[in-house]
């Protein structure tokens, strides 16, 4: 393993104060009625209640999302407001990248000396989208209304193709083959299951009571609700909508939230009950890759990653990404020359699906969880984004 | 000679004690004769003057005393500042629906509204002729003795109480009536006085509820009350549990939900009562007593506590294993050490200490009973382990050995004293609702008045801080509606307990003094040979409006003691619910009832046989030919009508059995019913819902 210089020399992420809502699919729980940015707030102070961390730790609070909810103009000062404690903040948004781009604002925050704690709170609720109504001069109505989840992933305003579309392009430029791309998928959710089985998620993923108006429980959001075990062969029946994606080859929308801690080393030592365990976010790198070839962006992104950092992929212990196709894991194993069996062995977005702000935030959380239960090591974060977009992040556990 | 268990409460009032209001026949004070001592004589009649009345304190004794003195002819000023938001007139339309538009426009009618700027004061004062300032300004020292500067310059004689919520009396200068919320209702008033003053004393002659404490920085109310708001908010900062849902488990395990209180109370005001109390504790006492950053938030923003409606709560927060056992540390752990600290210093004595967190600050039982039931050892283990939770309250001031004598009378009965003159003993409750803690302590005074070969006994309120007695505590019954078998067992002994005053004494004597007697109080002391009440006492069964069934013998023991031609009218008193006024009720509930000094002297009387009233017989075979309904019921929703089939069954079952068999039968009925889902969707089941099940 190379020694690396870390971009944000004075910042850390405390192990064991993060947590994340389970994932489920959208319209399946009581997620699908609250005010999403409310929710996060509460429930954010209470994965960190859970965590035994006052949240009047917290000095700035980045949060993400991207599906509009009621009040989203207040940002920040609103989601913390909900959770207890009025702190300054900013909101961040790009599509899936969200969750990691809003570590990285937090590391800047720290690192600039603008505090010595930030919260990163990243969620959305996929179910019933949000609608936004714009003024259009060049619609005959000259108004336009948009759903805010479906008519977005149905086109992208710069190539005019849908997401779906951009997984089967991209297949076809990699000349994939629709028989690896189902084993991968059904080699994902075997993953997701043997994870689930010996416990890992409950790790790092909190029960949830949902309240209704009355202030009655309205149900408990405990599990990845409809995730449901997929056989091969069951994948190889399904209708291809596009080159190598069918229903089983690609995530589903969901709603959920994924919180955690930025802060200095030596909050870090103070917050964490494991203060000798030592995260560090190395680097992250984003790229933008060709018109309607997403599933390729993340694999382009590591590439770089890679170049700058001056580490390889046999460094990695944990490699985990945001899979909304399995293309993508496909492509990125040809790119990479990187087996993808060992990629993903806690779970990922194209099993639990895909509450777009938060899925990089989980992902991330689950990486490094997963590499304090090897011993420590570098953890690779990368995922698409919306407009042909790979982020990457490697993190340093020692 | 008397000789008493412990000291009855209104001794501390200069008022002797209850047997002597038993053996004089008459009240230690007259109304009218203090309202002549404080105020002066009709023809030169002097004025009650309210300063700050516009405030929520002021105000809400503006009409209190306003009400309670207009019969007298004493006209009530109320002074403020020109321009302050109008306090008093938010309280008339209560007052109107509580007593009526003439009474409550009669009252009004003799409230005097005046305007001063706080450095003179008014020159159409003069002819009211201020015998009486109470003050409710602003807590700030300096302005409250400048404030007095003013009226002494100009009225030498004049009385001066401040209501102060935390100043004591020496750095006043002046007396101490602190009252409790909400002011147009509540009666109880912390005193602090060198000795109880004529004041004190009408305050108790009108019916209020005047309780002497020592003179220190804050008061008992004040420290329990802010103290188990500062209790919550610490927790809130340690766990993040959001304030609403720390309120709702403060409230199931003590009682009071503070937080929701000081949103009701007008969050702006009380957010800084509470932080100005605690500031002052903080810096006598130390950190124990600081005020949280959250609290300092909250008193400059004037925030309410609570969410507002549009951000209803979503995630809920349920303890969880250990979580609960260090919730309860967090808030009994310093309420525990504040109260050693209080009772070092003697600030009241223990009855009274308890009471006022009951009547005052919504505990469900008072700190003194909690403590007594976690017993010394657990209490300081709670303590110590508080200041492993928050290690900063351990360098405030903590005595474990405040809590060494709670085998002393004092601690263990701060609900039922008991007196006697060698012939005659007093047994008083000083509670309203009828408890397993009442239960126990009426068992020991039993015990303690016949040890002392005592066989004639008296039982009645304590004249002081049980001004009625409105029928069993219904949190009592909680653990039955899960569990009947608990119900059973509670209907029978406290069955056995009543009995005990019908069997174990040559005579007893039940007395009803004030306002009402219901229920579980009224089965306990139709269990006395005689019942003698005042004439305009309401005299109740309303368990079936709960619904429940009564558990004390309500459903037999009446019957078994009244001739077949008032079967019906006690009938009609369990099913219908509605109360019976006691001269109404003589013959059938009541063996006498009268204006108060005659009921008192006919008690007196009849305790000790000089006065012969007929005794009516408890028949100890079956009754045969007890109606099985009552004509002209009013209607009623499911529930009652539930209730009313259940009590009637358990009215027949009952006088069908023997004396002997029909505590059994009656205590199976009542304890049963409290587990169906008539009960659980009734009074005591809302009620439990909302408490317990959070």
């Amino acid at each position: 393993m190379k020694a690396q210089e870390t971009v944000f020399p004075n910042v850390r992420i405390p192990y064991g104060t993060w947590g994340n809502s389970y994932f489920p699919a959208w319209q399946t729980s009581p997620l699908a009625e609250v005010n999403i940015g409310q929710f996060a707030g509460e429930a954010m102070g209470r994965i960190l209640g859970k965590r035994k961390v006052p949240r009047q730790q917290l000095e700035y609070l980045v949060v993400g999302s991207t599906v509009p909810y009621h009040w989203k103009f207040w940002t920040a000062p609103m989601v913390a407001y909900c959770m207890g404690r009025r702190l300054p903040g900013c909101h961040v948004e790009q599509a899936c990248a969200t969750g990691l781009q809003a570590i990285c604002v937090a590391a800047g925050q720290v690192q600039s000396g603008t505090c010595n704690v930030a919260g990163v709170l990243t969620y959305d609720r996929t179910s019933d989208s949000s609608v936004g109504i714009f003024p259009e001069r060049r619609a005959p109505q000259r108004t336009v209304a948009i759903g805010d989840v479906w008519d977005n992933f149905g086109f992208d305003p710069s190539t005019g193709g849908s997401m779906l579309a951009s997984a089967g392009l991209a297949s076809r430029k990699y000349k994939l083959d629709r028989k690896e791309v189902d084993e991968v998928t059904a080699y994902r959710y075997e993953q997701y299951y043997e994870a689930k089985k010996t416990g890992f998620l409950e790790r790092t993923a909190f029960p949830l009571e949902v309240l209704n108006m009355q202030g009655k429980p309205m149900g408990r959001i405990d599990d990845d609700l409809g995730v449901r075990r997929v056989s091969l062969d069951s994948l190889r029946a399904m209708r291809e909508l596009d080159t190598c994606v069918t229903g089983g080859t690609q995530t589903h929308p969901s709603d959920g939230l994924a919180t955690l801690l930025v802060s200095t080393p030596a909050k870090a030592k103070e917050l964490s009950p494991k203060p000798e365990i030592d995260i560090q976010l190395v680097a992250k790198v984003e790229i933008r890759t060709s018109p309607g070839l997403m599933p390729e962006a993340p694999a382009l992104a590591v590439q770089k990653l890679l170049e700058r950092t001056g580490l390889a992929m046999d460094d990695m212990k944990v490699v985990k990404n945001h899979n909304p196709f399995a293309a993508n894991d496909v492509i990125f194993s040809k790119v990479m020359g990187y087996d993808w069996h060992k990629m993903d062995r806690t779970g990922c977005s194209l099993v639990w699906g895909h509450p777009h702000a938060a899925t990089l935030a989980r992902t991330t959380i689950e990486g490094l969880e997963e590499a304090v239960s090897l011993g420590g090591g570098y953890v690779l974060i990368f995922g698409c984004a919306a407009g042909d977009v790979g982020i990457a992040a490697v993190f340093k556990v020692s | 000679m008397t000789d008493s268990m412990r000291p009855s409460t209104i001794e501390s009032l200069g008022l002797g004690t209850v047997l002597d209001i038993f053996k004089r026949g008459a009240m230690p004070a007259s109304a009218a004769e203090l309202v002549d001592r404080v105020f002066g004589p009709a023809n030169k009649r002097g004025a009650l003057v309210i300063t700050g009345a516009n405030g929520i304190v002021g105000a809400g004794k503006t009409m209190q005393l306003g009400r309670l003195l207009e019969p007298y002819g004493v006209p009530v000023v109320a002074l403020d500042f020109p321009g302050v938001p109008a306090g008093l007139v938010k309280q008339y339309p209560g007052l109107v629906r509580g007593l009526g538009k003439d009474r409550a426009a009669a009252i009004m009618a003799n409230v005097v509204q005046l305007s001063y700027d706080g450095a003179h004061l008014p020159r159409h004062l003069s002819p009211f002729n201020p015998r009486f300032v109470l003050e409710a300004i602003p807590e700030i020292l300096e302005i409250k003795r400048a404030h007095y500067q003013v009226f002494r310059a100009e009225y030498p004689e004049v009385e001066i109480r401040s209501v102060t919520s935390g100043f004591p009396s020496r750095e006043l200068g002046v007396g101490i009536a602190h009252p409790a919320f909400p002011h147009e209702i509540n009666k109880v008033w912390e005193i602090v006085e060198p000795k109880p003053s004529p004041i004190t004393a009408l305050y108790w002659s009108l019916g209020m509820i005047p309780v002497m404490v020592s003179d220190h920085w804050s008061f008992v109310l004040d420290v329990l009350f802010t103290g188990v708001t500062l209790a919550a908010l610490r927790y809130n900062a340690a766990s993040n549990m959001p304030y609403w849902k720390v309120d709702k488990y403060v409230r199931r395990l003590v009682g009071p939900n503070p937080l929701r209180a000081h949103d009701a109370i007008g969050a702006k005001g009380a957010n800084f009562l509470t932080w100005s109390c605690l500031e002052h504790l903080s810096k006598r006492y130390g950190p124990l007593f600081q005020p949280t950053a959250s609290l300092v938030e909250k008193k400059d923003s004037g925030q309410d506590w609570y969410p507002p409606n549009h951000f209803r709560p979503m995630v809920n927060w349920p303890l969880e294993g250990q979580e609960v056992d260090e919730f309860n540390t967090w808030i009994l752990g310093p309420l525990f050490q504040m109260t050693s600290l209080m009772l070092h210093e003697e600030r009241a004595p223990l009855p009274q200490m308890n009471a006022i967190g009951e009547l005052c600050a919504q505990f469900r039982d008072g700190i003194i009973t909690v403590i007594r039931r976690h017993g010394s050892d657990a209490v300081i283990r709670t303590v110590e382990a508080y200041h492993r939770l928050y290690p900063a309250a351990a360098k405030s001031p903590w005595y474990p050995e405040a809590f060494a004598k709670m085998d002393a009378p004092e601690w263990q009965q701060l609900y039922v004293n008991a007196e006697h003159d060698g012939t005659v003993g007093v047994i008083t409750i000083s509670r309203e609702s009828y408890s397993h803690d009442v239960d126990a302590e009426l068992n020991r005074a039993i015990d303690w008045l016949k040890a002392r070969k005592i066989d004639r006994v008296i039982v009645t309120g304590d004249f002081h801080l049980s001004s009625q007695l409105v029928g069993a505590d219904i949190t009592d019954f909680f653990p039955a509606i899960e569990d009947h078998a608990k119900g059973i067992e509670l209907s029978r002994n406290w069955s056995k307990t009543a009995r005990r005053l019908n069997d174990e004494f040559a005579v007893s004597v039940g007395f009803i003094n004030g306002k009402r007697c219901l229920g579980g109080m009224l089965e306990l002391m139709v269990h006395c040979h005689y019942v003698i009440a005042v004439e305009s006492a309401d005299l109740g069964m309303p368990e079936v409006t709960l619904p429940v069934v009564p558990g004390m013998e309500g459903c037999h023991w009446m019957f078994r003691k009244a001739t077949p031609e008032y079967w019906p009218r006690i009938l009609d008193l369990l099913l219908d619910g509605r109360p019976a006024k006691a001269k109404d009720a003589v013959g059938w509930i009541v063996d006498y009832a009268g204006p108060v000094a005659d009921a008192v002297q006919a008690c007196w009387g009849a305790a000790t046989g000089n006065t012969r009233l007929p005794k009516r017989a408890v028949a100890d075979k079956g009754l045969t030919g007890v109606p099985r309904d009552v004509p002209g019921l009013r209607p009623a929703d499911g529930g009652v009508e539930a209730g009313r089939k259940a009590i009637l069954d358990t009215i027949q079952k009952a006088c069908e059995a023997t004396l002997a068999e029909a505590i059994t039968i009656q205590a199976r009925h009542s304890g049963e019913f409290m587990a169906t889902p008539h009960c659980r969707n009734g009074v005591v089941g809302s009620a439990f819902a909302k408490t317990m099940a959070v």
